[in-house]
């Protein structure tokens, strides 16, 4: 946009590379970095289109990660080093939701921008999907697979809430461009921090399974008042009688009573139990590789 | 005071039956006079008087006060001027009933009079009831007693006793009328129905105003109510209805329909009393009684040979209502013996009534058909190849079959050696099997016990009367049938219960035909149909439909041969299905070890039910667990299940004569195929006079009487290639075993490589694609196999644009190149003179050579490469095998077979040849629209015009792109230039086919895309450019050359677009009277509860809001369509005139070799016939008269806007039509 967010940044000193989508805004913005000594640096380039899944050459404004880095001249550091780069950004309200599934496989998967290490998020949304991240248990409507899978992966603070009618929007209706809720207030815009814990593969959770938790997860939940030892009969795993007491996981608990570290614990026992691998759940996995990522 | 008034209120409709002078002679008999009996009669009734009581108490108290004071004037004028009453009623009462909503909307209208007519009948019986002087005090007291125990009812009095002082005037108002005679009364009544009406009338939108919620409940209840008639189990039936009737706001979900129902349960059993209550119960909510209630009542009084005065009385009353005796017999659809009652009660009255005649035919008067329909010009029917005596044999063997429900067959691959493994699958599958048959016995059983507890306590399970319509082990029959069918990639489970509910439907209604007697009546009509076909009986000059309905009417039977409309709402048939699926589910156990014996032993589910997700979609799915799959396939299992209805008819199809009746014996077909739970089709339909449809009607009757064999030695050659491996440059698909398997690199499959798990499911979709193609092959083989020794027959139906489709889903001649090869007519026909040549021409057009050469050229090509011909069909699979190698291989093959027969016979022109020879219309939609256009170039670029060699439009219009292409190179245009040498016919034709049926820039784009991704040297840089430049030029091409086309093609976009902008759905007629009506609606989805799993379903109904970008981009495409189906129709009409056999697939008929000649004058004729019909011009006054008609609201903007675009029908070229006539072209 007009550079609102960079020239704050700029102000506050740091280091900025600027993504900006739209080649309108692109001039200003290179004057801008023509005035500056180096501090930013200004990239034709769309954050959430990077690494489009279709196969081929990537047009800008869609543009690949490795080349985005390398442009910016960081450099991967390991899972468990500090954060290498951070994020600031303003999640765009059409499809927020696929956006933010498709930042969760990125990082489950260590793909993408997470390829260099635990980048640090700092983005505006809107306060319903807010609501969604930091639900706890049993909240209806609110708590999701995306809410188990973001706090299982995430420190998840809110740094800042801005009413929508702060903003200026340029619909044809004149009204906010702000999709209305029946569950869950959508009255801010949230800016959130997204920082991926340390120990999130130190267990028996790696990259390489992590498509097996997702899966886990969104099984569960489909139905949030199904029985959690229904699911994991139905997964013909019928001695779930068992692993639930081993996990102190009262018996007739339904799927949206679980923590999310719970859903890590199930996970972790269950890729722990012999009987898992020979379970067809892991065909099903790959078979829905595809349709989930999005 | 008051407590009097209400006992009287109470007890006169409670005992005294219907309240009016007819119920209570009926009262009389039932309670046959003596004090005791009616005493004890009281006691018995008194828990479910206290029912009506408590409805009563509740619907008094429903009714708003200010009300019936409004009544107050109008009631003081019952005694003077009836006949100004109803425009009082209706001017006035209004602004005091909209509070009153919920009582629904009619009948919140008619309120007032309801009440006056209530009332009025409430004093009138309670003088009856003086003059009678029958004692009641017994039952009442009890009633008092009752009443006063209940805490409420204090209130309910006081509620009561404010209605004292309209009461008192009503007392007035009837003494009066009752000083006059018994007419008075009539009148009275006769007024209330006036005044009904006249309300319905003036406000129908208001009577629309359904909630689609509210229609489904409604069609729930009556369903219910009608599995009840079924089970025999009246008093179910009645507690049923009552848990509405005693609740105002469930009430008004009751018509008249649903009393009716139930009184025919009880006048199955011949309980008048029971009848005589309910009526007083259908009084009490101010329903009128229809002629079905008559119906009722009469079959009672016939079956309990009741006294002449009753039945007196009934008629008078019956005549009253403005229904006339006649009516029963002509309207009313009886089943079982009810009729026959019915008549016996008639005739205690009337000894010497006779039924009515039946409504003479009529004919149809299309202008298009007059010479078919002419009497002067009949002529007798073809005979078919058979004997009365065969045909009744067929008729049994199809019977049979269809009262089975299911067929089970021997698949294809039946001959192929068993392996041990494969012995030792099966014994285990059948052990399962058994176990599992067991276990979902005990689960139903459970299930049912279960919720017939619950029935007993509280309200009713919806579902519980559904799972009593069958025994238990029709159920867990139909459960099984799905597990054996199960994919290994599962299933959705809105699918599977779907299937699962409509397969207990099914069954459920071939009950019901059998208990209805139904299929006797059809059995009866059929024997003497086979004489109209039989060629050992007299030929006759009917047309099929023609002689069934002559013979329903010699054998009296009038409207009973269809069976009342009972098909159940969308979302009960789901829910039941889902029921049952869940029993499947939790039923079915399979040991954990069955086939690794290592393993501890533990009973795990085979099916399981996963969540699938798709974007945001979830979907649930049920899939076999891989144990199971793994059973089934090493099984090799040959034996193949299918609904009766998916083979074909071993008898010739019983002839349309009605939308709801025709097709199969048994089995439920719809004359018009249509989405899951669309109704508008169905009611148009019915709506139509009966006599606008009969040329449609006649013209399925005749597709479906065309007589069908197989080609066994195609057909053996098919199997062979089959069972050895297939072959898929044939389109015979491998087994799933022949797609390579990629190696697993060792490890858990979570620990893979990437590389590795896209490779593994890039197999999977594979073998998925594989799987399916293989069992839809052997679906076909396996049913052509079945009846490869018999003639059959293919019923058919048509899409709500009129295009016909044989019924059978598997296998028929609307299938592939495969299926189509091993079709025979069962006639045989000489060749004749130039039979061969037509046999050897139609070789070539398989071949897809010489397209472009004239059919002389064709017939000298087929000569040169004789030998090749003779060889195909000597040695097919190891000769030079010229056959492979062209377009369309199997039906060449065929026909090589043919060709050699016929040439090696000593006298071809004499050889009876049974073999189709088929017709093609050259892009028959573009044929439609530069006809309807008369466009003159776009005429002969599609063969309207008489030419000496084919013209082929999508040559004409590449040759135009690459004129345009060439400009802008010329001019620098980048694009055009990269193009150079790629522009041909092949790149265009897609896009130039589709542009007709509607295709848009953006599909026509991925069509060109997709066609230069194939030439690989292509720059692949270019793709989007140039396939958007492409489809630019192909658009204005086409425009160059059929003007007029586009014009109207537009013209139809943008009237459907207005119109379906005023929320209302775009409807025309065809030329042959087909009313069309397009089902594209905004769809609402209803969640399902279900325990498994929520499922949202689509629901749809009359008043739903049309799609508007639906509506407006498939008009073009539909409407062409309707009148290439009509074309269609015309043809085959005319053919069956000139005794041909013709069977068409869509734009491709067929005939016989001999008959090639006469089809094409007959086709041709028929185009220019019908395109000389004003079409357009028809349509337009159509829709102004529909959209646009004074009658509406015209002051709006968009009427105007509507009118101003169907009136202004686009300008035609000047092509003369009559050209069609001597196009060789058009049709070959």
């Amino acid at each position: 946009g007009p550079g609102v967010l960079t020239r704050t940044l700029l102000n506050a000193g740091v280091r900025v590379v600027a993504l900006e989508s739209n080649s309108a805004f692109l001039p200003n913005l290179q004057s801008l970095e023509n005035s500056l000594d180096g501090q930013l640096k200004v990239i034709y380039g769309d954050f959430f289109r990077l690494d489009p899944l279709v196969t081929g050459t990537v047009k800008p404004p869609a543009l690949s990660s490795d080349k985005l880095f390398e442009s910016m001249g960081v450099a991967a550091v390991p899972w468990r080093a500090d954060v290498p780069v951070k994020v600031f950004g303003i999640l765009p309200q059409v499809r927020e939701r696929n956006k933010l599934w498709r930042l969760l496989f990125a990082l489950y998967e260590c793909s993408s921008i997470y390829r260099c290490g635990r980048v640090e998020l700092n983005i505006f949304i809107s306060e319903k999907e807010y609501k969604v991240l930091t639900s706890k248990p049993g909240e209806a409507k609110a708590y999701q697979a995306l809410t188990v899978l973001w706090q299982v992966g995430c420190e998840i603070q809110l740094l800042h809430k801005e009413p929508w009618s702060s903003f200026v929007t340029n619909m044809k209706s004149r009204g906010l461009a702000v999709q209305k809720t029946k569950w869950l207030p959508n009255d801010h815009l949230c800016l959130v921090r997204l920082t991926p814990h340390q120990n999130l593969f130190t267990g028996s959770l790696k990259p390489t399974n992590s498509a097996t938790f997702i899966f886990m997860v969104k099984q569960c939940l489909a139905k949030p008042r199904s029985k959690l030892t229904d699911r994991l009969s139905s997964w013909s795993l019928d001695n779930g009688g068992k692993l639930l007491r081993e996990l102190e996981i009262p018996q007739n608990a339904e799927t949206r009573d679980l923590y999310p570290e719970d859903y890590r614990r199930l996970f972790e026992a269950l890729q722990n139990s012999s009987e898992f691998a020979e379970t067809w759940f892991n065909d099903e996995v790959m078979e829905s590789i595809r349709n989930i990522n999005l | 005071m008051s407590l009097l008034r209400l006992r009287a209120a109470l007890s006169g409709p409670a005992r005294l039956g219907g309240g009016g002078v007819p119920w209570s002679v009926l009262r009389n008999y039932s309670s046959a006079s003596t004090k005791e009996k009616a005493r004890r009669n009281a006691v018995c009734e008194r828990a479910e008087l206290l029912e009506v009581l408590k409805a009563r108490v509740k619907q008094l108290q429903a009714s708003s006060i200010p009300e019936v004071t409004v009544n107050k004037s109008e009631l003081t004028l019952l005694g003077n001027d009836k006949l100004q009453d109803p425009l009082q009623e209706e001017g006035a009462p209004s602004p005091l009933e909209e509070p009153a909503a919920p009582w629904g909307r009619g009948q919140s209208l008619s309120r007032p009079s309801s009440w006056a007519e209530k009332l009025k009948k409430e004093m009138h019986v309670r003088q009856l009831k003086v003059e009678r002087k029958l004692s009641l005090a017994a039952s009442q007291t009890a009633l008092e007693e009752e009443v006063k125990a209940k805490p409420k009812s204090k209130e309910k009095v006081k509620a009561k006793k404010s209605l004292k002082s309209p009461k008192a005037k009503v007392i007035t108002a009837w003494s009066q009328a009752q000083g006059g005679s018994h007419s008075t009364c009539t009148h009275g009544k006769l007024r209330v129905t006036v005044g009904k009406e006249g309300v319905k009338a003036q406000r129908p939108p208001r009577a629309q105003k359904d909630s689609s919620h509210q229609k489904v409940l409604q069609q729930s209840i009556q369903s219910t109510l009608e599995c009840f008639l079924f089970l025999q189990q009246p008093e179910e039936a009645e507690r049923f209805l009552l848990s509405y009737h005693s609740s105002p706001a469930k009430r008004r979900l009751l018509s008249v329909s649903a009393y009716n129902t139930v009184m025919h349960s009880w006048a199955r059993k011949g309980c008048l009393q029971r009848i005589s209550r309910l009526l007083c119960m259908m009084e009490s909510v101010g329903l009128q009684r229809s002629l079905d209630s008559y119906a009722a009542v009469l079959e009672c009084l016939g079956r309990s040979q009741s006294s002449t005065q009753a039945v007196w009385r009934c008629l008078q009353q019956l005549k009253n209502d403005g229904f006339h005796v006649d009516d029963l017999f002509q309207k009313c659809l009886f089943e079982e013996d009810e009729k026959e009652m019915v008549l016996r009660a008639i005739r205690i009255v009337q000894p010497n009534y006779q039924l009515p005649p039946p409504p003479s035919p009529q004919t149809c008067k299309s202008s298009l058909l007059q010479d078919f329909y002419s009497k002067e010009r009949m002529v007798s029917y073809p005979k078919l190849d058979f004997s009365v005596q065969e045909l009744q044999e067929c008729f049994q063997q199809q019977l049979e079959m269809e009262l089975d429900n299911t067929v089970t067959i021997e698949s294809v691959e039946s001959t192929k050696p068993l392996t041990p493994q494969a012995m030792r699958a099966r014994s285990v599958l059948s052990t399962l099997r058994s176990r599992w048959h067991g276990a979902l016995l005990q689960a139903l059983h459970k299930s049912k016990r279960s919720m017939a507890k619950l029935r007993n306590t509280s309200g009713y399970s919806t579902l519980y009367p559904y799972l009593c319509l069958l025994p238990d082990e029709e159920y867990v029959g139909i459960m099984m049938q799905i597990v054996n069918s199960l994919s290994p990639q599962g299933e959705s489970l809105a699918v599977l219960a779907r299937e699962l509910g409509s397969k207990v439907y099914n069954r459920y209604i071939t009950q019901r035909k059998l208990r209805s007697r139904q299929l006797e009546k059809v059995r009866a009509v059929y024997e003497g149909y086979i004489h109209l076909l039989a060629k050992d009986s007299q030929p006759e000059e009917y047309l099929p439909r023609e002689y069934w309905e002559k013979l329903v009417a010699e054998a009296g039977f009038g409207p009973a041969l269809n069976l009342k409309d009972c098909s159940w709402p969308y979302m009960l048939l789901m829910r039941l299905g889902m029921h049952m699926l869940e029993l499947l589910v939790e039923a079915l156990r399979v040991p954990r070890n069955i086939l690794n014996p290592r393993l501890e032993p533990r009973l795990i589910p085979v099916l399981y039910h996963i969540y699938s997700f798709h974007s945001s979609w979830q979907v649930g799915l049920i899939k076999p667990h891989p144990i199971f799959s793994q059973l089934v396939s090493d099984a090799g299992e040959t034996l193949l299940t299918f609904n009766s209805s998916a083979i074909p008819m071993l008898c010739p199809p019983v002839p349309w004569t009605s939308p709801h009746f025709g097709a199969y014996i048994l089995s439920d077909t719809k004359l018009m195929r249509f989405v899951e739970g669309v109704v508008q089709h169905q009611q148009l339909l019915e709506q139509c006079p009966q006599v606008q449809l009969h040329p449609v009607l006649d013209a399925l009757n005749q597709l479906g009487n065309c007589a069908w064999k197989i080609n066994r030695p195609v057909l053996d050659i098919i199997i062979s290639i089959f069972n050895d491996k297939g072959n898929e440059k044939l389109d015979i698909p491998p087994p799933v075993s022949e797609v390579p398997r990629p190696s697993a690199p060792p490890g858990s499959s979570s620990s893979w490589s990437k590389a590795h798990k896209q490779e593994l499911l890039l197999y999977k979709k594979k073998a998925a694609e594989v799987h399916s193609m293989r069992m839809d092959a052997l679906y076909k083989l396996s049913i052509a196999n079945h009846v490869r020794d018999k003639v059959f027959w293919f019923p058919h139906n048509m899409d709500f644009r009129g295009r016909t489709y044989p019924c059978p889903p598997y296998f028929n001649h609307l299938g592939n190149d495969v299926t189509r090869a091993i079709l025979l007519f069962a006639e045989g026909r000489p060749l004749g003179p130039k039979g061969l040549d037509w046999l050897k021409i139609h070789l070539v057009n398989l071949t897809g050579l010489k397209k472009k050469n004239s059919l002389q050229e064709r017939l000298e090509y087929a000569n040169e490469i004789m030998e090749e011909i003779l060889d195909s069909a000597d040695r097919p699979l190891t000769g030079r095998r010229w056959w492979m190698k062209t377009d369309e291989p199997w039906q060449a093959l065929a026909c090589c077979m043919e060709i050699a027969k016929a040439s090696r016979s000593p006298d071809p022109a004499a050889y009876i040849s049974h073999f189709p020879v088929h017709q093609d219309g050259s892009c028959n939609g573009l044929q439609h629209y530069a006809a309807l256009g008369r466009d003159l170039i776009g005429a002969m670029s599609v063969n309207l015009m008489p030419c000496s060699v084919p013209q082929d439009v999508y040559s004409a219009v590449a040759q135009q792109v690459e004129e345009f292409r060439k400009k802008d190179a010329e001019q620098g245009v980048k694009i055009a230039q990269v193009l150079q040498g790629f522009v041909s016919r092949k790149v265009v034709k897609q896009t130039v086919m589709t542009v007709v049926y509607g295709v848009t820039r953006y599909g026509g784009r991925l069509q060109m895309e997709k066609r230069l991704k194939e030439i690989d040297e292509f720059p692949e840089e270019y793709l989007w450019e140039a396939s958007h430049y492409l489809v630019k030029q192909v658009f204005n091409g086409i425009k160059e050359m059929f003007s007029a086309t586009r014009d109207i093609q537009h013209w139809l976009t943008e009237s459907a677009k207005l119109i379906a902008q005023s929320g209302q759905t775009v409807e025309w007629v065809t030329p042959l009277g087909l009313p069309i009506v397009q089902p594209y609606y905004r769809s609402r989805s209803t969640v399902l509860n279900c325990n498994m799993q929520h499922l949202s379903v689509k629901s749809f109904n009359s008043n739903q809001k049309p799609d508007t970008v639906k509506q407006k981009n498939a008009f073009p495409p539909n409407f062409i369509h309707s009148l290439d189906s009509t074309h269609m129709m015309l043809t085959a009409l005319y053919c069956l005139r000139q005794g041909l056999t013709f069977v068409s697939v869509h734009d491709c008929y067929w005939t016989h070799a001999l008959t090639v000649d006469i089809m094409n004058q007959i086709c041709r004729q028929q185009f220019v016939a019908l395109h000389s019909e004003k079409i357009l011009q028809d349509l337009s006054q159509f829709m102004l008269e529909k959209y646009c008609s004074p009658g509406r609201e015209t002051r709006a903007q968009w009427q105007k806007k509507l009118m101003e675009q169907l009136s202004n029908v686009p300008k035609t070229g000047d092509f003369n039509l009559k050209e069609v006539m001597d196009s060789t072209y058009f049709f070959s």
